[in-house]
């Protein structure tokens, strides 16, 4: 199982604390969309690739 | 057939009782559903928002809260963060519904 | 064959996110569904919402959601028609008949 965690800001404890749990023994990628300019091509690839994706606050 | 699994998650007061009914709307789309209150301590619940909790748990749906005020005043179960955590890797969708506060 | 793609919009602020995931997946050939719900049916009245109901496949909003916004259900926001004033099941959908799920 592959998840991907993206972000919307910088991950306080609550989030840091639920993705260490969530991923604990899974494959997992991040993505960061809090930037000026996200790469949504890349983000849509792994968004495919991924069995779940999460987007955090 | 697999039932699919979903959580949706409030961090802001303004978004739990509509994000409460979200669950609901799945429930009856033959999911198990999910709601938790994080982080906030919402107002006493309405008597329409009482009754779509009612249904959820009859669907074996639920709505918990991180935040003891959430328990006693409007019946939630209690839900630490590592539990919810636990619960997570069991859903098939993740939903954090809603702004952080 | 590409993945279809559902998005379930929770929040303000995202529509932009929406529509580069949108643009960038419609690229690759996807089938993509996007749903608005509570506070966020507001972005429905933003200048670029036709432009997203132009791109996707299919765009729908929680019509009580956005009545309770304030709107009346007679509003139809351009790029939208009264049959995609819709309801939950919308959301079900994207969950139920969706490759992958991403809410914003």
């Amino acid at each position: 199982m592959k998840i991907l965690n993206i972000y919307k800001s910088e991950p306080d404890d609550t989030v840091k604390k639920l993705v260490e749990i969530v991923t604990r023994d899974r494959e997992s990628d991040s993505f960061d969309l809090n930037t000026d300019s996200p790469d949504y091509d890349l983000l849509v690839d792994k968004i495919f690739e991924a069995d779940q994706t999460i987007c955090w606050w | 057939m697999e039932y699919k699994k979903v959580c949706l998650m409030y961090r802001h007061e303004d978004y739990a009782v509509d994000g409460i009914r979200s669950a609901l709307g799945l429930a009856v789309e033959n999911m198990y559903a999910y709601g938790v209150v994080m982080d906030v301590e919402i107002p006493k619940l309405d008597d329409l928002t009482i009754e779509s909790i009612e249904m959820l748990r009859d669907m074996e749906g639920n709505v918990y809260s991180t935040i003891p005020a959430n328990v006693e005043k409007n019946g939630f179960e209690s839900l630490t963060i590592e539990e919810l955590g636990e619960k997570l890797r069991e859903m098939t969708h993740i939903v954090p519904y809603g702004p952080r506060k | 064959m590409a993945k279809s793609l559902g998005i379930f919009v929770t929040t303000l602020g995202s529509l932009q996110h929406v529509i580069g995931i949108t643009k960038a997946a419609k690229a690759k050939g996807s089938n993509v569904k996007v749903f608005f719900t509570w506070k966020a049916t507001n972005l429905s009245k933003e200048p670029d919402f036709p432009a997203l109901c132009e791109l996707a496949d299919d765009v729908s909003i929680c019509v009580d959601s956005y009545q309770k916004q304030g709107f009346s259900v007679d509003d139809v926001p351009e790029g939208l028609t009264a049959k995609k004033m819709a309801t939950q099941a919308q959301h079900g959908i994207i969950i139920e008949d969706f490759d992958c799920y991403l809410s914003l």
